[in-house]
C-alpha cells in the first residue's frame, strides 16, 4: 500500500486533511493502527458527505464519526485548529518520525530508531547511509521523485509498456495493475501490478521464473531501473518512462510486481485494488454470509466457525458473486 | 476401503416425505434426501453407524446443494453439540450453478488427505451432515447419497473399491485429477476452459439414446414460442456455451438430442409425460422440406377449405398453444369437437396414449401428430397424412421415402384409405404389402441396425430380445410340434425364419401355462420403444398377470422405459413414492428364468 494518499478534496477538505494527519500520527508515532483506522474511516465518511459540515453532532451522524471526532470537528470549526495536532506538530520526535517514514523503507519502527539516535532529517541520513539497508538507500536516493505523484496519463504508459512486455514473454500470462489507478484515480503513488501464468497454481511448485523473466524483460527495455528487493513471488524496484524526445525526462516512480497462482488471482487483484476500507466492508460483508475472504482466498465457514476449502474463483464477479453482493466496478470500490 | 455401515437416520432438521432423510441408507442412488421446504438456508442430517468407526474416506452424491460440510461426534459424548469437523465445507456448486439449477449431481470423492487429520484419526459413530444452498430460494436441495470407508484392511487391500465405485450407478464421478477428487481451487474453471470446445465431448457414452422425454420437454418451449418451426431447429444451440461443465446434468439432453439426427426413422412422440401435466410434444424428426414450392399454396379462398372435410379432435394438448393449434385448423376450414363424436375424422394428439389416443384408437379413426396441422396451415397446403400418423412408429421409416416423392397437393382421400385398415390393427400380421413391416426383425430395421453398432446398451437389449424370442418360439413350438426344432441351441435358428414365426405367433398359438410372476403389481411404459419391444413387453406383462396401467397412478409399482432419467421420472417419484424405474431387460429376464429376479440390476438411475 502506498504511503502516499491522494490528497482529498470537497467541501469539507480542512477536516479531512487533520483526521488524516492524526491518523497518521496513530500510525507512525503511536504505533496504535486501531487509531489509525478509526480516523481514516471517519475521514472517508467526511469525504464522501455531499455538503459542508457544520457541526461535530451534524458529523456524528456519519458511520465511523463518534463523539470524540465530532468533539474536535466542533473543536476544528470554531478555532480553525486542534490544540492536539498542534501539540504533534510542536513535538520534535513525532513529526521527526512522521517525516522519516515518508522515506521508501522506512517505516515506523525504523523511523523511531533513526530518531532515537538523532538521525532527524535527509540531511542526517545522507551522512549515516552505512546505518541504511538498501532498500532505504534507494528510497534516499530518489526520495523527491518517490513523492510526487504518478499522473493518470504516466500510469497509462507505464502499464503499456509493461503489458506489451509480457506479452512478448508469453501470451498465457495475465498482468493487472491495481491499486487506485484500477480503481480510476487521477494520480498515483506507485505502480503495483498482479502477475499470474495458467502453469502456476497453489497446488503446483514455486515457478519464480515466471517473475523473474519478467522482471529481466523490463530491466531489458530500461522499464526497471534499480531493484529493492526481489524473491519468488514479489518484487520491488524503481522504474522510470523513457526520455521524451525534447528531453524531457521522468520523474523515477516505485513499482511492485507480485506473481499469483492462478486460482489465488482474482482474490489478489480484488484486495490490492481496493481501497482498503472497501476491502475491509466487503469481507464484513463476507462473514455476515458466512465466508471468509483474504486476497488469497473465499471460503465458506462451517457451522462451528472453522473456514471451509477454497472455493473456486475465475473473475472478481464470482467472489462478489459467493456473498450475494452486487458486483462493484473497480471505479466505485473507492470509499 | 471397507464402507461403513450406517445403522440408521438419529435426526434430520429437514426433509421432504418422499426424499426423506432414510433414502441416505438406501444404496440406490435415485433415491435422496431433500429439504422439505425450497430455499431453507441450511439443512442437516445425523446418521449413525453400526459402531465405532475411523473414517478414511467420504463419498457425496450431491443434490443441489452448494455446500457440504461432515462432522463426526459420538453418542456417548455427554452434549449433542460435541461435534468435530471431519470435512470442512466443500463446494458443490456454484452460485451461477445454483441459480440456474444445473449441474446438481455432482459427486465427489474425499481422501483421507482431505479430511481434517485430528478428527480422521479418531474413532466416531455420528456423523453430521449440514448442506446449504443460498443462492436459489426454489429448489429444495439435499444429497443423493453419502458414503464413507474406514482405512483400507491389510488383508484386503487387494480388493479395494472397485465394488464399490460401480455403485454409483448412472452418477459419473468428477472427473479430476487424481483419486482425492478434490475440488481444487479453480479447477473447475480450469477444465472448463480445456474443455469447453468441444460441446459433443459430454460424456454420453454409455447412455442407451436421447433422453426423450427431456428433449421434448426442452424442445417444447421453443416450440411454443413458434409452433411452426420443427423442433430439430430449436435445440440445436447451446443456450449457454460458456456456462457449459463437464458434468451430468440435464442439459445434456438438448443437445444429445439433437445431434442424433435419426438418420431415417422419424420417430413418433410416445413419449408420456409421467407428472400430471404434459406439455405439446413435437418430435424431433426430419425438417421439412420447407420453401419447396411454398409458392405453390392455395389461394385465399381455398385455404378457407382446405380441411373441408375434417372434423378434429385435439388431445394431450395445453393453452395457449391448444387454442392456438384450433384456430389454424379452424382457419383451414376444419371443424372442431371438444369430444370424439361419431362424426369426428381426426385426432390430433400430442402423445400416445391419452385416454383419447386409445378410445379413437379402438374405433378407428385417424390419429395424428400436431405438426399436421400446422405444416398445413404453414404450406397452405392439404398434406398427406402418412408421415404424420402417430401410429406404428417402425413402419413409417419406409413410408418416409415413398413420401417424399408423393405429389403434395393431393388430397387426402387416397392415402388415407389405405392407411386405415393399419391404423385400426396395427398388430395385424398381413402386412406384407409394405415392405416395412419388419417390427419384428431387429437386423432389418435401419434404425435398430444402426443403433447396434454404436451403443453397447441397445446391442445388449437387441440380444436378449432375440434370445426371448427365441425361447418363446420355442416354447410355443414344443407345446405345438416338438420335433419341429431338434436343435437345442438357443441361437442355432435363423433369424429370419425366427421373425417369420414370431410374426406369426401373437393370439392364435395356445399359450403355455405362465407363472403369475407379476400378480399384484402394475406396470407403466414410459417414453419410446422400438414397437416390437413394446408388444413383447405388453405381452411378457400381461402374460405373468402383471397390471399394465395406461397412465401414471397410484397402482403403478414398475415404471418400464428405455430412457435415461429425466425431470418427469423426478416428478413421478414425487407423486408415487414407492415407484421404481426398471429397463425393459427386467421383464424379459424375469421371463427368461420364470421366477421373479431382483430388478435392482435394471434399475434406472438419475443421469447417466
Amino acid at each position: 500500500m502506498s504511503k502516499r494518499k491522494a490528497p482529498r478534496e470537497g467541501p469539507n477538505e480542512g477536516i479531512t486533511d487533520f483526521l488524516t494527519e492524526l491518523a497518521n500520527y496513530e500510525r507512525n508515532v503511536s504505533r496504535a493502527v486501531h487509531k489509525y483506522n478509526a480516523y481514516r474511516k471517519a475521514a472517508s465518511a467526511i469525504a464522501k458527505y455531499p455538503s459542508k459540515i457544520r457541526s461535530g453532532a451534524e458529523a456524528k451522524k456519519l458511520e465511523g464519526v463518534g463523539a470524540k471526532i465530532a468533539e474536535k470537528i466542533d473543536e476544528f470549526l470554531a478555532t480553525g485548529k486542534l490544540r492536539k495536532l498542534e501539540k504533534i506538530r510542536q513535538d520534535d520526535t513525532s513529526s521527526s518520525i512522521n517525516f522519516l517514514t515518508r522515506v521508501s523503507g522506512i517505516g515506523p519502527a525504523a523511523a523511531r530508531k533513526f530518531v532515537d539516535e538523532g538521525i532527524k532529517t535527509l540531511e542526517d541520513l545522507r551522512k549515516n547511509e552505512h546505518k541504511l539497508n538498501h532498500h532505504q538507500r534507494i528510497g534516499l536516493k530518489y526520495f523527491e521523485d518517490f513523492e510526487k505523484r504518478i499522473p493518470r496519463e504516466e500510469m497509462l504508459q507505464m502499464q503499456e509498456i509493461v503489458l506489451i512486455e509480457v506479452k512478448k514473454l508469453d501470451p498465457r500470462y495475465i498482468a493487472t495493475v491495481c491499486g487506485s489507478f484500477r480503481r480510476g484515480a487521477e494520480s498515483s503513488g506507485d505502480m503495483d501490478i498482479l502477475l499470474t501464468h495458467p502453469d502456476f497454481t497453489s497446488e503446483s511448485a514455486k515457478q519464480p521464473k515466471l517473475l523473474h523473466q519478467v522482471v529481466e524483460q523490463l530491466e531489458k527495455v530500461h522499464f526497471i531501473t534499480d531493484t529493492l528487493s526481489k524473491g519468488d513471488t514479489k518484487f520491488m524496484g524503481v522504474c522510470q518512462l523513457p526520455n521524451e524526445e525534447d528531453g524531457t525526462t521522468y520523474p523515477y516512480r516505485r513499482i511492485d510486481i507480485r506473481l499469483i497462482p492462478k486460482d489465488q488471482y482474482f482474490c489478489g487483484v480484488l484486495y490490492f485494488t481496493g481501497s482498503d476500507i472497501f476491502n475491509k466492508n466487503m469481507r464484513t460483508r463476507a462473514l455476515e454470509m458466512g465466508f471468509t475472504i483474504n486476497e488469497y482466498t473465499i471460503r465458506p465457514l462451517g457451522v462451528t466457525g472453522i473456514a471451509g476449502e477454497a472455493l473456486p474463483v475465475d473473475s472478481e464477479e464470482d467472489i462478489f458473486d459467493y456473498i450475494q453482493w452486487k458486483y462493484r466496478e473497480p471505479k466505485d470500490r473507492s470509499e | 476401503m471397507p464402507e461403513i455401515a450406517v445403522r440408521h437416520v438419529v435426526s434430520a432438521s429437514s426433509a421432504d416425505p418422499t426424499h426423506c432423510a432414510e433414502n441416505l441408507l438406501r444404496p440406490d442412488t435415485y433415491r435422496k434426501w431433500k429439504a422439505a421446504q425450497p430455499g431453507e438456508k441450511q439443512i442437516s442430517v445425523i446418521l449413525q453407524f453400526e459402531k465405532e468407526e475411523q473414517i478414511h474416506g467420504i463419498d457425496i452424491g450431491n443434490e443441489g446443494s452448494a455446500f457440504v460440510e461432515v462432522l463426526v461426534g459420538s453418542s456417548a459424548s455427554p452434549s449433542e453439540q460435541d461435534y468435530e469437523v471431519l470435512l470442512v465445507t466443500s463446494s458443490f456448486m456454484s452460485p451461477s450453478e445454483s441459480r440456474s439449477g444445473s449441474n446438481l449431481h455432482r459427486v465427489r470423492l474425499f481422501g483421507p488427505d482431505k479430511l481434517v487429520r485430528a478428527a480422521a484419526e479418531r474413532r466416531w459413530d455420528r456423523v453430521k451432515i449440514i448442506c446449504s444452498q443460498p443462492y436459489s430460494k426454489t429448489l429444495a436441495y439435499g444429497l443423493s447419497f453419502v458414503r464413507f470407508h474406514s482405512p483400507p484392511d491389510k488383508d484386503s487391500q487387494s480388493k479395494v473399491a472397485s465394488p464399490k465405485l460401480t455403485k454409483f450407478g448412472q452418477f459419473k464421478v468428477k472427473d479430476e485429477d487424481g483419486i482425492s477428487g478434490s475440488l481444487r481451487p479453480g479447477a473447475l474453471f480450469f477444465s472448463r476452459a480445456s474443455k469447453a470446445p468441444p460441446p459433443d465431448s459430454a460424456p454420453q457414452a454409455e447412455a442407451p439414446g436421447p433422453s426423450y422425454a427431456a428433449a421434448t420437454l426442452q424442445a417444447s418451449a421453443a416450440a411454443a414460442a413458434s409452433p411452426e418451426k420443427p423442433s430439430t431447429k430449436a435445440s440445436p444451440k447451446d443456450p449457454a456455451p460458456a456456462k457449459r461443465r463437464f458434468e451430468l446434468g440435464k442439459e445434456k439432453a438438448a443437445p444429445s438430442a439433437a445431434r442424433k439426427p435419426e438418420p431415417k426413422a422419424p420417430k413418433k412422440p410416445r413419449a408420456v409425460s409421467l407428472g400430471a401435466v404434459a406439455p405439446p410434444t413435437p418430435s424431433p424428426r426430419k425438417p421439412q422440406k420447407e420453401g419447396t414450392g411454398l409458392g405453390q399454396g392455395v389461394g385465399p379462398e381455398a385455404f378457407e377449405r382446405l380441411l373441408q372435410d375434417v372434423v378434429l379432435v385435439l388431445s394431450g394438448f395445453q393453452n395457449p398453444f391448444r387454442a392456438e393449434l384450433r384456430d389454424q385448423a379452424l382457419a383451414m376450414g376444419a371443424r372442431y369437437r371438444p369430444d370424439w363424436t361419431p362424426d369426428s375424422t381426426h385426432l390430433i394428439c400430442a402423445f400416445a396414449n391419452t385416454p383419447k389416443y386409445s378410445q379413437v384408437k379402438r374405433l378407428g379413426g385417424i390419429i395424428l401428430r400436431k405438426e399436421w396441422v400446422l405444416d398445413c396451415h404453414r404450406t397452405r397446403r392439404r398434406l398427406p397424412v402418412k408421415r404424420y400418423l402417430m401410429d406404428g412408429a417402425a413402419s413409417s421409416s419406409s413410408e418416409e421415402g415413398s413420401e417424399n416423392e408423393a405429389s403434395p397437393g393431393q388430397l387426402p382421400s387416397a392415402p388415407q384409405g389405405a392407411e386405415d385398415p393399419r391404423l385400426q390393427r396395427p398388430d395385424a400380421p398381413g402386412d406384407k404389402a409394405e415392405p416395412s413391416t419388419s417390427q419384428t426383425c431387429p437386423e432389418r430395421d435401419g434404425r435398430l441396425g444402426l443403433s447396434d453398432g454404436s451403443e453397447d446398451e441397445s446391442g445388449d437389449t437387441d440380444d436378449e430380445l432375440r434370445r426371448v424370442e427365441e425361447e418363446h418360439r420355442k416354447k410355443q413350438q414344443g407345446g405345438r410340434d416338438p420335433g419341429a426344432n431338434p436343435n437345442d441351441d438357443p441361437y442355432g435358428g435363423s433369424t429370419d425364419e425366427n421373425t417369420e414365426d414370431e410374426g406369426q405367433s401373437p393370439s392364435d398359438q395356445p399359450i403355455p401355462e405362465l407363472p403369475d410372476l407379476f400378480v399384484g403389481k402394475g406396470f407403466f411404459l414410459y417414453g419410446e420403444f422400438p414397437a416390437h419391444e413394446r408388444r413383447l413387453l405388453t405381452r411378457y406383462i400381461t402374460a405373468f398377470n402383471g397390471e399394465l396401467e395406461d397412465y401414471m397412478n397410484d397402482r403403478v409399482n414398475y415404471v418400464v422405459t428405455a430412457q435415461d432419467w429425466d425431470q418427469a421420472f423426478e416428478e413421478a417419484l414425487h407423486a408415487h413414492a414407492g415407484l421404481a424405474f426398471v429397463r425393459p431387460r427386467w421383464i424379459f429376464a424375469c421371463g427368461r428364468r420364470r421366477r421373479l429376479v431382483p430388478h435392482q440390476p435394471f434399475t434406472v438411475g438419475p443421469c447417466a
